[in-house]
C-alpha cells in the first residue's frame, strides 16, 4: 500500500504528516510485537574497572528481544538471564 | 575461553545501558576439592573477566526500512539450487554478475540489472562491483527477493508492512486524525480497531487446532 493510497482513504492531502503517523504506527507495530527482529554485536571487552561491564543499548532500539553471550567453547551465542536488581556484592575481580 | 554462558553471565538493565556480570563461583573456578565433590555456585558476581570478539549479541525491534520502493506482497521472487555461482568483473568490466548460484556470499545486494549470458543462456543478476567474492557452483544457494528501501519516502512509496498491518496503519492514522478534530470516541474505536488487527496478524501465523472430547452424554 503506498502513502497516496493511505491519504486517500484519510482524505487528506498533508503528505509529510501522513509519512509521520506511519512510522509512528510502524513504532509501535515494532514496540507490540515483534514483526522485524533485528540484531547487533559488540566485542566484549575484559573489565580492568567498573565501568567496562558497561555497553549502551543501541540508540534505535525500541523494544529489547534478548541478550546472548558468546559461548567460545562451542561457538555459539546463548542467551543470558536478566537480574532483577544490581547484585549488591561485587568482587572486582579481574584475574579469576 | 568462555563456557557455560547461559548459566554463568547475567544482565542487568540500568536506563540505556547493559551492565554485564558473571558468576565468580561458576565452572571457571569450581574444581573437584580435596573431599572429592564438586564445589557448589555463590552468589558472587564479578564483571567479564575476557576478551570475546563480537561477544555480546543484542536481539532488538527498531523502526527499520519502514518504505520501501514496491508492494511487500509483490516481491516473491526465489530461487533455490545448487548451480548458483558468483563471478566478480567478468562480463561486463564494471559490474558483478550472479550466475543463478552462489555460496559465501551471504547478504543483502541491490540488483542493477537482470541479464542472460550470450554464450551459455544462463540467467545473470548484476550487483554492484566488488560486492561478490567469486566462487563455483556446488553449493545449496537461495536467492530471495526482498523490496529496496527508500530513504526519502514519497507519496509513491510502499509501507514495508503485509496488507493486514497496512489496514492496521490505516486505523492508526484515522485516530490521529481523529484527535486532532478532538474526537476522542473516534480516536479510542480506531485504535482499538489498530490493536486488534495487530492482534490478527498475530494469530494468523498460530494456527492452533482444538479437539475437545466429546462428553458421555453427547449426541454421536
Amino acid at each position: 500500500m503506498t502513502v497516496l493510497e493511505v491519504m486517500e482513504r484519510l482524505n487528506i492531502k498533508e503528505e509529510t504528516l501522513v509519512i509521520s503517523w506511519i512510522k509512528d504506527a510502524i513504532h509501535l507495530i515494532q514496540s507490540n510485537t515483534k514483526e522485524k527482529v533485528e540484531s547487533t554485536k559488540r566485542d566484549l571487552i575484559k573489565s580492568v574497572n567498573s565501568t567496562d561491564n558497561v555497553y549502551i543499548l543501541p540508540a534505535d532500539l525500541v523494544s529489547l528481544e534478548n541478550i546472548s553471550i558468546k559461548d567460545t567453547s562451542d561457538s555459539k551465542y546463548k542467551k543470558i538471564k536478566r537480574m532483577t536488581s544490581q547484585p549488591h556484592y561485587l568482587a572486582e575481580d579481574t584475574s579469576p | 575461553m568462555s563456557f557455560f554462558v547461559d548459566k554463568e553471565w547475567f544482565y542487568y538493565l540500568r536506563g540505556r545501558e547493559v551492565l554485564l556480570y558473571k558468576l565468580r563461583g561458576g565452572s571457571s573456578t569450581s574444581r573437584i576439592s580435596q573431599s572429592g565433590v564438586f564445589q557448589s555456585y555463590d552468589n558472587e558476581m564479578m564483571y567479564p573477566d575476557e576478551d570475546i570478539a563480537d561477544g555480546l549479541r543484542i536481539e532488538y525491534t527498531r523502526v527499520s526500512e519502514p518504505f520501501v520502493a514496491e508492494a511487500l506482497e509483490t516481491t516473491t521472487s526465489y530461487e533455490s539450487g545448487i548451480i548458483i555461482s558468483f563471478e566478480d568483473g567478468t562480463g561486463g568490466s564494471s559490474r558483478d554478475i550472479i550466475d543463478l548460484g552462489s555460496a559465501s556470499n551471504d547478504g543483502d545486494y541491490t540488483v542493477v540489472t537482470k541479464g542472460t549470458d550470450g554464450s551459455t543462456g544462463y540467467q545473470q543478476l548484476e550487483v554492484a562491483a566488488g560486492s561478490l567474492t567469486t566462487e563455483a557452483v556446488g553449493e545449496r544457494i537461495s536467492i530471495t527477493q526482498i523490496p529496496v528501501e527508500v530513504a526519502s519516502p514519497l507519496s509513491t512509496s510502499h509501507i514495508n508492512l503485509n496488507k493486514m498491518l497496512n489496514l492496521a496503519v490505516i486505523d492508526y492514522c484515522k485516530a490521529m486524525l481523529a484527535e486532532q478534530n478532538g474526537e476522542i470516541d473516534k480516536k479510542e474505536y480506531f485504535m482499538k480497531e489498530f490493536f486488534s488487527k495487530l492482534g490478527d496478524n498475530e494469530s494468523n501465523k498460530r494456527n492452533i487446532s482444538v479437539t475437545f472430547p466429546s462428553g458421555p452424554f453427547a449426541i454421536r
